[in-house]
């Protein structure tokens, strides 16, 4: 491999980790509030269908990156709702909204486009990408790190910045309370289930925003379920990230690499079928490697 | 009287809508400046009283004065508003945040939309160098201790300028030495000029620290008055209802039997600290209370754990009722005749959401008696719960209702009514009375000497000394995971004799 095709290879693998790292930031939110959302990977389908279609219909990208956000934040308002007002089940709330968000966007692409597949007959616009002056100029690492997708760079700022807000905000600080202990948090007089809702909300439109990210930079259409599983390597990448936005950001890469390679490998020679197991055996034996180390950890704290 | 009063109970009465009546016309106030406890058996309304003062319940009828005027404490957020702190029984603080995240959690100190952490260590500091409590500001709450942890508790309550504060039974989780040293801080907090209600019904630390005392019973108030004003007899009485006494039960003569459960030279290094232990060796003997003393950690809950079945030894050998049990599962060892009460009932002893019948029956389920072929015979169980229950005295609204209804006292009685209705030959008492009120404990103490008395060995692990003196026939101390001292009579011995053992400071064995 020379040097322009590992830089190459960078480059693809931020631009195939970016919503793995927003999708996995938005779970993030949901899990240290102590509502897990399941959903992540419906609110990141209606993201992308919605960001398609409003980007179509007025002609502006930004408009369908806000349609986006907002589509994923009322989803996640809908599941704590659920489950706060209507009582239901958290898991079972977030897997109804996956499925509902994979029947509804086929239907309503079917009713706009008259195709139950992709968008392609859509006008819908993308969202720019930005080149870095100076660094963008450099060779090799220009072209690695320059001229992404300006929700790349939005995914890869974004976990600094959950970081700090969870870590150093008071509301921050309370999110935490209220997931770890609900009841430490109802007794410092803080509303736990409006933070839940709130996290839930967060979450969603982290959720939006990554779908934003498939359907209007990655790719320039919706295609019926185009979020293939991401929200679950989602997922997974939290819990690899051990709590911490920035392991987060990192695991998300580690299993964004993985689908890369999968992606590269294709056409080596290998049966396609095979490489294109990569992504998922990827997160599987990570939390395996995961859970053996936490365990070991436990063992040595308690030795 | 009223006048000079912090806080006033004007015929306070509470009912709940299933008809339960938890206070009856309660009257008393609380002088400024004291410490007054509140004390009463389990279920005798301390709680809910409680929480009525901290707003988290709304009396039926009657009211609350505070400085000579009604209020209305509608939430705890309001209670603070009001300068009324309570540290809960069990604590209210979130593990992985630290002890100044904890303490100003709701309250932050911000500069810009930051959390200012210096000021807010600064300020934890200047409390906690103010009241004389030591804490580490920047330490996580998970890595204290429960001693420590409740400091943190006490000085989040006293972060709110508070001039009264509740201390729900707060020495239940510490030993000894901590108690005395929660004591001392406590007077210097009064001398500082705060009121402390110390609910408790442990009447030795009531005499030890309280100058006042409400006592309430069944949702009444049956004595308010000076401690220096009753004698022991005399509050002991109040408590009880003058139904049983608390005097040491009579200890028969009775010829020890043959060896039981022997270890020798067992040791267990993993695991979390309390529960490693190394080059143990003890003998219980048939129709014998061995009693073991010790500050958490020092071991015993290694040694329940290794007579229980839940761990098994790396080293040495275990032998009960002759056969070798060095890894014995806890099916082995029960179905061998053990019967255990473990320290934590809630987790470990029982089911607390579901029926009285499914605790009571529990472990039996392989019993032919409970059985309808492969299926289990549910009349046979509730007759069976319905004797226990009667038996033991549980007051329980019905076989059928939930574990979770019951009081501490009453739950603890079935789940002993189900261990001893095994039949046991060797029977594990650790922290049998541990929160539960003296009726219960007395009741509870009679029971096992009464099983000494048929022949069956019994091990007590206890950190209080009043019960382990009362029970016992021998004592071992643990610390640091071994034996380190044995008292063969406990003729002559006080608690002030064990201590320096139990705290490590000396060592005879």
């Amino acid at each position: 491999m020379d040097a322009s095709s590992v830089a190459e290879f960078v480059a693809v693998a931020l631009r195939v980790s970016t919503p793995l790292t927003l999708a996995a930031l938005g779970v993030l939110i949901s899990t240290r509030a102590g509502v897990l959302n399941i959903g992540i990977e419906g609110m990141m389908l209606a993201g992308a269908f919605a960001g398609v279609v409003v980007s179509a219909f007025t002609g502006s990208a930004l408009l369908g990156l806000a349609a986006a956000i907002l589509i994923g934040a009322a989803l996640g308002a809908l599941l704590a709702t659920a489950v706060h007002v209507a009582k239901a089940d958290l898991i079972l709330s977030g897997i109804a909204i996956n499925i509902a968000a994979a029947a509804g966007t086929t239907l309503l692409l079917f009713l706009i486009t008259g195709s139950k597949g992709v968008s392609s007959s859509l006008p819908s616009k993308t969202l720019p990408t930005i080149d870095i002056p100076l660094l963008g100029d450099l060779p090799l690492v220009g072209m690695a790190v320059s001229g992404h997708h300006i929700l790349t760079y939005t995914a890869f700022l974004a976990a600094p910045l959950v970081a700090l807000f969870l870590t150093r905000t008071p509301v921050g600080i309370r999110l935490r309370a209220v997931g770890e202990k609900p009841e430490a948090a109802a007794a410092a007089g803080v509303n736990v289930r409006r933070y839940q809702f709130w996290a839930l909300a967060a979450s969603g439109a982290f959720g939006g925003v990554a779908g934003a990210f498939l359907s209007m930079g990655y790719v320039s259409w919706f295609g019926q379920n185009m979020t293939a599983g991401r929200g679950f390597i989602a997922l997974a990448a939290e819990v690899m990230g051990g709590g911490s936005a920035l392991g987060t950001m990192l695991s998300a890469v580690v299993l964004g690499t993985a689908e890369t390679i999968s992606i590269t490998m294709q056409g080596g020679g290998l049966p396609s079928e095979l490489v294109q197991t990569v992504p998922y055996i990827v997160p599987i034996l990570a939390l395996l490697v995961h859970a053996m180390r936490r365990r070991r950890i436990a063992r040595k704290s308690a030795a | 009287m009223t006048s000079n009063a912090l806080v006033a109970f004007e015929a306070i009465s509470k009912a709940y809508g299933n008809g339960t009546r938890a206070l009856t016309e309660v009257s008393f106030s609380v002088a400024r400046g004291v410490i007054h406890a509140i004390s009463g058996e389990n279920g005798a309304g301390k709680s809910t009283l409680m929480k009525i003062l901290f707003g988290l319940e709304q009396p039926s009828s009657g009211r609350l004065l505070l400085d000579g005027g009604v209020a209305e404490i509608r939430s705890p957020a309001a209670a603070v508003e009001q300068g009324i702190g309570m540290v809960h029984q069990h604590f209210t603080l979130v593990p992985s945040l630290t002890v100044a995240e904890n303490i100003f959690l709701g309250q932050e100190q911000r500069s810009g939309i930051f959390v200012d952490r210096e000021k807010t260590s600064r300020r934890v500091a200047a409390l906690s160098k103010r009241f004389n409590l030591a804490v580490d500001p920047d330490a996580r709450v998970s890595t204290l201790s429960v001693a420590a942890q409740q400091k943190v508790e006490i000085l989040k309550a006293l972060s709110r300028d508070i001039r009264l504060l509740i201390l729900d039974e707060p020495t239940a989780v510490l030993s000894p030495p901590e108690t005395e040293e929660l004591f001392t801080r406590l007077r210097h907090l009064r001398d500082a000029g705060l009121t402390i209600l110390f609910i408790s019904h442990k009447l030795r630390e009531v005499r030890a620290l309280a100058s006042h005392v409400t006592v309430l019973r069944a949702g009444r108030v049956v004595g308010d008055a000076q401690l220096a004003d009753l004698d022991n007899d005399a509050l002991s009485r109040l408590v009880m209802g003058g139904a049983t006494s608390v005097a040491r039960p009579v200890r028969a003569s009775r010829s020890v039997g043959a060896p039981l459960v022997a270890l020798k030279n067992v040791s267990q290094s993993r695991g979390r600290p309390g529960e490693r232990v190394s080059n143990l060796d003890l003998t219980i003997y048939a129709g014998e209370v061995v009693g073991v003393a010790g500050v958490d950690g020092g071991g015993q809950q290694g040694l329940v754990a290794l007579l229980s079945g839940r761990k098994a030894a790396e080293s040495g050998t275990i032998v009960f009722g002759g056969r070798d049990m060095k890894s014995g599962s806890t099916r082995d060892w029960r179905s061998a005749g053990l019967a255990h009460l473990p320290a934590d009932r809630h987790k470990d002893g029982s089911a607390m959401s579901m029926s009285l019948v499914d605790n009571a029956v529990a472990g039996a389920h392989r019993k032919p008696a409970y059985r309808m072929g492969a299926l289990l015979d549910r009349r046979k169980m509730v007759e069976a719960t319905r004797d226990m229950i009667s038996e033991y005295g549980v007051r329980s609204p019905g076989p059928e209702a939930p574990l979770s209804a019951l009081s501490g006292g009453n739950a603890q009685k079935l789940i002993a009514a189900r261990e001893f209705a095994s039949a046991p030959s060797f029977l594990i008492a650790d922290e049998p009375t541990r929160g539960i009120d003296i009726a219960a404990a007395a009741f509870l103490h009679e029971r096992m000497r009464n099983m000494a008395g048929t022949g069956v060995g019994i091990l007590l692990v206890t950190s209080d000394l009043d019960e382990l003196l009362t029970l016992s026939d021998r004592i071992v101390v643990m610390f640091g995971g071994r034996i380190v001292a044995r008292f063969d009579t406990i003729d002559g011995l006080t608690p002030d004799r064990l201590g320096p053992f139990m705290l490590g400071l000396e060592e005879t064995a």
